[in-house]
Formats: C-alpha cells, structure tokens, sequence
C-alpha cells in the first residue's frame, strides 16, 4: 500500500464534510427545466460537465499547481474565470472547509500558507488549489490526484441527482460506472491542455448556472 | 480528422507558460505553433501582422479626438463621426480585404485617456474563410484611463467552413473606467445546410484593474472569459453545450456602478426575448465589478436586439446617450 493511499481515500471521501451536498453546480436549472429529468439525460449532463467545466478549470488548476504555479496566481485567476457568481461561491465555500480540515487531518507548511493568503483576504480560497495543495503535499502523483478529485466531484453531484430528480441508489451507481470512463478521459486530456485553454467552459453550462440564481424554487446552493 | 485541426495531442510540446497568455500578447509567436507539418517554418514563428491599427483617442474641450493613429496593411479606420453631443467620437473599423483567412495576424491596440469617450464599430461582420494550415488570429489590446469610457460594438464574426480562428484580447482598465464590450459569433452558411462546420472559434478575454499604486502587479484579473468551440471534436449542439443553438453573443461590462439590483433589472428586460440568456456578476477589483451576459439563439438578428437592449438602458443611464443605431451612419 502506497503511504498516500488512504489520506487521498479520506480527502476524496464524500463523507468529508466540504458541503458538497448544496450545490449542483448548474444541474439544477435543467431539472427545473425538464431537461434533466431520468438517469439518461443525467448521464448526458454529467459527461458534459466532466469534459467541460471539470476539465477545463479544476482539473487544470490542479495540474498548473503541479507544475509550479503559484497559489495566489492560480486563486486569482479561477476567481477571474468562474464568471458565474454562485460557482464562484460554490468554489470557495467547498474550498474554505476543505482548508479548515485540511489544516487539523493534513498539516503543511503551503497549506499554512494558502490559509493565512484566505484569512488575510489576499485569495479566495478555491476549492481545487486547496486539494491540489494537501495532495501534493501529500505526495500523490498528479494523475492519481486528477482522477481522485474528478470522481469525487461526479460522486457527489451523482448523489444529489439521485436525491434531486430523484433516482434510485442502484441508477445512481451505475451513472457512477459509466463516469468512470469520461474521468480516465478528462485526466488524459488534461495533461495536453495548454494555459490557452483555461477556462473555455461551454457558454451553455455557464448559462444554466447563471440562470440558477433566479430559479424560485431550488434545493441546492448553485 | 483532418490537418488542420487542432488536436489535443499535437499541442503536447507547448509546455505550460506562466503567464497564462497575457504577456505573450503581441510576442513572437514561438509559443503557437502551427498545426500542420507543411506549414512550420520559422515564418510561422514572427509572423507579420496583416493588418495593423493603433489609436489613441483623449479628451479636448469637451470632445474626445484621436491624438495617435496609425494603421498598416489590411486595417484602417473610417473618417471619426460624432453621432450625438456627448462627445463621444464613433471610429469605424475596416477591413478592406474583407475577410480574415488562414495564417492572418490582425493587431489593435487602442487607448482611451482619462475621461475620453471612445466607440468602437465595425463596418461589416468579420468573416472567417478556410483557414488550411493555419488559424486566423486576432489580437487585441484596450486601455482606458480614469473615467474613460469605451464602447465596443462590432458586427458578428461568421466562421464559415473550415475556419479556425483565434481572438486574444486584453483590456486594462482604471477603476473610473467604463467599459461596454459586445460580442456575437456565428457560424456560416455552409453547401449541406449544417450549422458546426468551421474547425475552432477561440475568443479569449481578459480584463485586468489597475490603479495607480497597482500598475505592474500580477493582481487585479477581474475576469478571464474564454469561449471554445470545436466542433469536430465532439457534440457542441447538445445538451450543457450550445443547448441547441448555433449562435452566442456576449456582453461584457466593467463599471464601479455595476451591482446586484442592475444585473436583475438586466435580467428582466433581456427575459422578455426568445434567446437563452444568463447573467451574473464578477467579483469586485479595486473597487469596479463587471457583468457578464451570455445568450444563445439561432438568429444573428435576436442577439443584436437582446445586446442592444441591454446597451440601451446602460447608455442611457450612465451616459445619458439614447439607444446606438449606426445603421444611419
């Protein structure tokens, strides 16, 4: 058994308590819509969210900290890039617990110092710089930690489509197996990805979480 | 899929730059290789502008005149017009080749001094044709000063088929700037009727505050729009993609006067058309925020209506100015 393997099980876990359970990070406007409305058409949803906005903004926030870009740069910049207002939120409310708990279970120095980048309002917090940070500090390889990150986003928002549409438990497992094959893809991707793509998440995700602001009757925080 | 494509695989030598694109503005272009093997060559990596345009306009007794221009080759500017008495001088871009094709650089860089008033149009869409071997790039830089104002409206992009183009634009602001940044691209008509047939639509936008204790920091990114769209890679018409529409438009809007309450009453009026649309707001820099509309629809027409109601009501509270129409210009 490899040192990380289990701090990387418990950091991934859905039962880490980030809040992950409030937000659907835009699925919810396409319920609301009738767009999103079985164990199909969630499918389809969540393959796009993975090949998009999981892809294009935290998978390569996650490999750009890898690589040595600097926390307060790459804070910035998803603040900059996360365009709608409650995915933004979304980030750092889910980033700010993941620091907190990070600090007692996890303790580096850079994690140290991204928190005190947060308490002293020079960054935001965002969720995937902070996994990035405790991963690497950790010592998991980029590709393990891409793929743990990207199936615990789709573990999570899984579960709230089966509580939201609803579904059954035996639907929602499966979702979670075929996802299996678009996270292996995503983390490929990934590494081919150049700076210039950063953030090119379709206008129709972004529409639907701008649009989730306004909905009137909703379950999650985004 | 075919040479000119851009495939993931083929931009694995681009190691990760640091900058993220903003300093590789108007830079050799050592970084963006060319896509096809024919077509690598070290004209490729300096390659010389197609069309060049540099402006500067400033405040003079009340009316905003150019007091820098400059352009080069297949880039220029209309006579400036003054389409009503607040002082805002109307530039019309032109391109006289009429077309933006493979491997072409088109380079602006435009300031706007303090207090100026600046509106930037185009006289016709900008057209994407083929573009084999390599994209069709454009780059731009805006600066405004404090209290300068700047207007963008251009006409629609059109990627016909096989074009691939790339549009890097980089916008400083103040924060007394006022910025108004429409977009619209569409794609082509092509022989069989499909709508996807262009190869990639990159626009990339960035947009950073600087004060005048700021300058030269890496802070201050207010916003970092990017829109990708490759059409052979995969179903952008979908679900969680284009939603079924062929085309988007975008505004984009920095102002220290942008908040909650204008992004509802945005709301309630672009709800009243039948395009998909979506606002939010930035997070505040330096005491400015920005706004971000995006609409799809099927018709260049509605987007323009949608932008330009929009525009409409920010024009005329901000700036006192009735609704644009360049039509009669």
């Amino acid at each position: 058994m490899t040192q990380y393997q289990l701090a990387l099980q418990q950091l991934t876990d859905s039962a880490l308590p980030t809040g992950a359970f409030a937000h659907s990070l835009g699925f919810e406007t396409y319920i609301d819509r009738g767009l999103v409305r079985d164990e199909a058409s969630f499918g389809v949803w969540l393959a796009a969210f993975i090949s998009q906005q999981l892809t294009y903004s935290d998978a390569l926030a996650i490999r750009f900290l890898y690589e040595g870009a600097t926390v307060a740069g790459l804070d910035s910049l998803l603040t900059a890039q996360l365009l709608p207002r409650q995915l933004r939120e979304a980030s750092t409310k889910m980033g700010g617990r993941l620091l907190e708990i990070g600090a007692e279970i996890f303790p580096s120095a850079e994690l140290a110092e991204y928190r005190e980048l947060v308490g002293s309002g020079r960054a935001a917090g965002h969720q995937p710089v902070a996994f990035a940070v405790v991963a690497r500090s950790l010592g998991v390889p980029l590709p393990e930690a891409l793929a743990a990150y990207l199936f615990a986003a789709v573990t999570s928002l899984t579960q709230n489509a089966v509580r939201a549409i609803p579904l059954g438990q035996n639907a929602g497992q499966r979702l979670l197996r075929n996802a299996a094959a678009d996270v292996a893809s995503a983390v490929e991707r990934v590494s081919h990805l150049t700076p210039d793509d950063f953030g090119a998440v379709s206008p129709g995700l972004e529409i639907s979480q701008t649009r989730h602001e306004r909905q009137r009757a909703r379950m999650f925080m985004s | 899929m075919s040479a000119r494509g851009v495939s993931p695989g083929e931009l694995t030598s681009e190691a990760a730059r640091p900058d993220f694109g903003a300093a590789a503005w108007r830079a050799p272009r050592s970084g963006h290789g060319p896509k096809s093997g024919e077509a690598a060559g070290a004209n490729q990596t300096a390659r010389e502008p197609m069309g060049e345009l540099e402006l500067v306009v400033a405040e003079r007794a009340g009316r905003s005149v150019a007091t820098h221009q400059y352009h080069r080759g297949a880039l220029r500017v209309l006579r400036p017009h003054y389409l009503d008495g607040s002082g805002q001088v109307c530039y019309v871009l032109v391109n006289p080749g009429g077309a933006y094709l493979g491997a072409d650089l088109y380079v602006i860089d435009v300031e706007v001094a303090d207090g100026a008033k600046l509106l930037l149009a185009t006289q016709s869409a900008t057209k994407i044709y083929r573009t084999p071997g390599s994209f069709a790039e454009q780059r731009m830089r805006l600066r405004l000063g404090e209290g300068a104002q700047l207007e963008l409206a251009p006409d629609q992009v059109i990627a016909y088929r096989e074009a691939s183009y790339r549009q890097n634009t980089i916008v400083t602001v103040r924060p007394s700037s006022s910025l108004i940044m429409a977009e619209i691209v569409t794609p082509g008509w092509s022989p069989d009727g499909a709508a996807f047939r262009y190869e990639e639509l990159r626009l990339r936008t960035e947009i950073r505050v600087e004060s005048e204790a700021s300058i030269g920091e890496a802070g201050g990114l207010l916003a970092l729009d990017n829109v990708l769209i490759r059409p052979p890679l995969g179903d952008v018409t979908g679900m969680a993609f284009m939603e079924g529409f062929s085309h988007l438009g975008s505004l984009m809007v920095v102002d220290p006067r942008v908040d909650q309450a204008l992004a509802d009453e945005l709301h309630e009026i672009t709800a009243g058309y039948g395009a998909h649309t979506g606002i939010s707001l930035t997070a505040a820099v330096l005491g400015t925020a920005g706004l971000v509309l995006r609409s799809l629809s099927n018709s260049t027409e509605e987007l323009k209506r949608v932008l330009g109601a929009a525009t409409a009501l920010l024009r005329k509270r901000w700036y006192g100015q009735d609704p644009l129409d360049l039509r009669k210009y």
